[in-house]
């Protein structure tokens, strides 16, 4: 684990005990710093801004109705985006349906492979591209290149093995790569 | 406004009502008179054989409509307006003093020669044991987290 991750570990971990303890300032800054991750992952699993926003606010309600619970606050992260996933869950298994999203949002992907796709008609391809993966393996994406939870985390929230969302992450490299190829995005 | 900015902005209204300690404590409160209520007229109604049927009826009618409002307060608490580590002591120190109050008032009535009051104070005993419970448990766990705090902060 880099010292960078494990401060960041850290300094969640003393976030959400604050939280826990009640202070009404620490949940400002919980809401500041997870606002935008969370809507990001969100954002990946609906179909739209509107939809997102609804999912972000029942999310943050289960947050601060859930964590005086928390027993374990150096799990805080995965704890918060299994949240977000239970209630994207259950809104989807409340509308009967499941649609592909259309406009999936390209902020998960590295920074250096959006430099790469400079060309705004490439990035566009791209966006069509994470949002034609299947949900399991844009799910993992998303969560993977958010860069805010490591495999293991991932595996857990999931359910699923480690192995499982390695090669979830193997298949959705794949599936882009052979997709931005179809489309000449890609050599 | 983009509409990720919009749902920030959306949530810390939100939390502003959802995270008011006035809204927990109250519904502490409730919980505890409504308990202390049920217990006093359940007391009366079982150690007081003699009453009219209808006296009886009433003095159920009004336990179950105590023992209602007690449902009430823990599903709130519960579901709606959890209680954080440091509400839980403030809910404690609550749950003592409202249940030594009840219990000191059964001891004044034993003493004064009602009867009836003795199981009155028995239930006032055993709801004080609780509180007291309560408050020990809620001390330990919110002085593990400022450790644990410390700990982080110093780090």
């Amino acid at each position: 684990m880099s010292p960078e991750i494990h401060h960041d570990s850290r300094a969640d971990e003393l976030l959400a005990i604050r939280c826990v303890l009640g202070e009404r300032d620490a949940f400002d800054e919980l809401i500041a710093r997870w606002h935008e991750p969370v809507w990001r992952y969100l954002r990946c699993l609906a179909n739209s801004d509107d939809a997102t926003s609804d999912l972000s606010q029942d999310t943050w309600l289960r947050v601060m109705r859930a964590i005086a619970t928390l027993r374990d606050p150096a799990s805080f992260r995965p704890w918060l985006f299994g949240i977000a996933r239970r209630a994207a869950m259950d809104r989807m298994r409340r509308q009967y349906q499941w649609t592909v999203d259309d406009s999936a949002v390209l902020e998960e992907l590295p920074a250096a492979d959006v430099e790469e796709a400079a060309l705004e008609s490439d990035l566009a391809l791209l966006e069509s591209g994470v949002a034609s993966l299947p949900l399991p393996e844009r799910e993992a994406l998303a969560l993977f290149y958010l860069r805010e939870l490591r495999i293991d985390e991932i595996a857990g929230l999931l359910g699923v093995p480690a192995g499982t969302v390695k090669s979830r992450l193997f298949r959705a490299r794949c599936l882009l790569r052979a997709k931005l190829q179809n489309e000449g995005v890609i050599p | 406004m983009n509409p990720q900015r919009q749902s920030l902005e959306h949530i810390r209204h939100l939390a502003g009502a959802e995270l008011s300690l006035k809204a927990r404590l109250a519904h502490v409160a409730l919980l505890l008179a409504s308990l202390a209520m049920a217990a006093v007229i359940a007391s009366l109604w079982l150690t007081e054989p003699l009453l009219p049927m209808r006296t009886q009826i009433a003095f159920g009618v009004m336990a179950l409509i105590g023992l209602g409002w007690s449902a009430f307060a823990i599903w709130v608490l519960r579901a709606r307006r959890p209680l954080y580590a440091r509400d839980s002591v403030i809910a404690g120190r609550m749950a003592v003093t409202f249940t030594s109050v009840f219990v000191g008032g059964a001891i004044a009535m034993v003493v004064t020669g009602n009867a009836a009051a003795i199981g009155m104070l028995a239930l006032g005993v055993v709801m004080l044991a609780a509180a007291v419970r309560i408050l020990s448990d809620a001390r330990r766990r919110f002085a593990t987290l400022n450790a644990r705090r410390a700990e982080l902060e110093r780090a």
